[in-house]
């Protein structure tokens, strides 16, 4: 049976590693039937920020997009 | 019970994390900086003597070879990661 | 130009400091500056050899530290540190220089900007 897997993300998205280890927690968790949330608080929100433009590292917004439409719930 | 541990071992998070799975008698999982512990006697020198589990990925982006840890670390994928949590009663972290 | 000395003290991919060290020892050298990049602390991690960034989508900053050494940045570690974080010369890039404190620190008297990350 699906358990739940509930994120706390609070660092801004270009600053840590925690943005990755989130996507591939939450898409790893989602993949296995997983419900998830994630709940971004202080400098987190800024992960689901619209037009962002980082290369060469996880792009925060296309992640976490990509998620939501595999059933990622957000609560900011 | 599982500690998430993401701290490097010159941390004091790190250290925190590594002694409370001690106490706990939980099994860890090391990933981010945490993945250093399992270098030289990190984790012994802290108390602690398994098991853990290092997330593969982290480990390779890092250059650490998985030759000489020891025998109670095993290397695992994030998928992996995701049953052993789902498994465990209880999932603490990341220091 | 000037010099420029980076000093690094965070090891590699945890948090953006090593690559913000090395995007701006890239920038200085692409200016026209003498750039010194001085690995310390958890830092000397950077200089590991094998790092491998696959299906992890980060810059891989084994080769990045690689482009600096080709593009004229000196590059060195500091020896205290080295021994610390348990590295042994093979493990480390090539191209990367052991300095003790007294060396890093004539180095730093010379230069005339430092930036610490």
């Amino acid at each position: 049976m699906g358990k739940t897997v509930t994120l706390l993300l609070s660092t801004s998205p270009y600053t840590f590693e925690n943005t990755l280890s989130a996507v591939r927690i939450a898409d790893s968790a989602l993949s296995k039937g997983h419900a998830v949330n994630i709940i971004a608080s202080a400098d987190g929100v800024y992960c689901f920020l619209k037009k962002q433009k980082a290369k060469g590292i996880t792009n925060a917004e296309e992640e976490f997009t990509r998620l939501m439409q595999k059933g990622l719930k957000v609560f900011l | 019970m599982l500690v998430i541990i993401k701290s490097a071992p010159d941390t004091q998070e790190g250290r925190r994390g590594v002694k409370l799975a001690r106490a706990m008698s939980a099994d860890i999982v090391l990933m981010q900086n945490g993945v250093y512990f399992i270098q030289g006697q990190a984790l012994e020198d802290l108390g602690f003597a398994g098991p853990a589990y290092v997330l593969e990925d982290d480990r390779r982006l890092r250059g650490i070879k998985a030759d000489d840890t020891a025998k109670y670390i095993k290397d695992i994928s994030y998928d992996r990661l995701i049953d052993i949590m789902a498994e465990s009663d209880k999932v603490m972290g990341m220091f | 130009m000037g010099k420029i000395a980076m000093i690094l003290r965070k090891p590699p991919y945890g948090d953006i400091n090593a690559a913000e060290a090395v995007r701006h020892t890239l920038g200085a050298v692409s200016g026209d500056m003498e750039a010194l990049l001085i690995l310390v602390d958890g830092g000397v991690l950077l200089a590991r050899k094998g790092q491998d960034d696959t299906a992890t989508g980060f810059t891989n900053l084994e080769a990045t530290l690689k482009d600096c050494k080709e593009m004229g940045a000196e590059i060195f570690a500091d020896n205290l540190s080295v021994i610390e974080y348990g590295l042994r010369k093979e493990d480390m890039v090539e191209g990367v220089a052991v300095a003790n404190e007294s060396d890093i620190a004539a180095m730093l008297k010379q230069a005339d900007t430092t930036m610490i990350f």
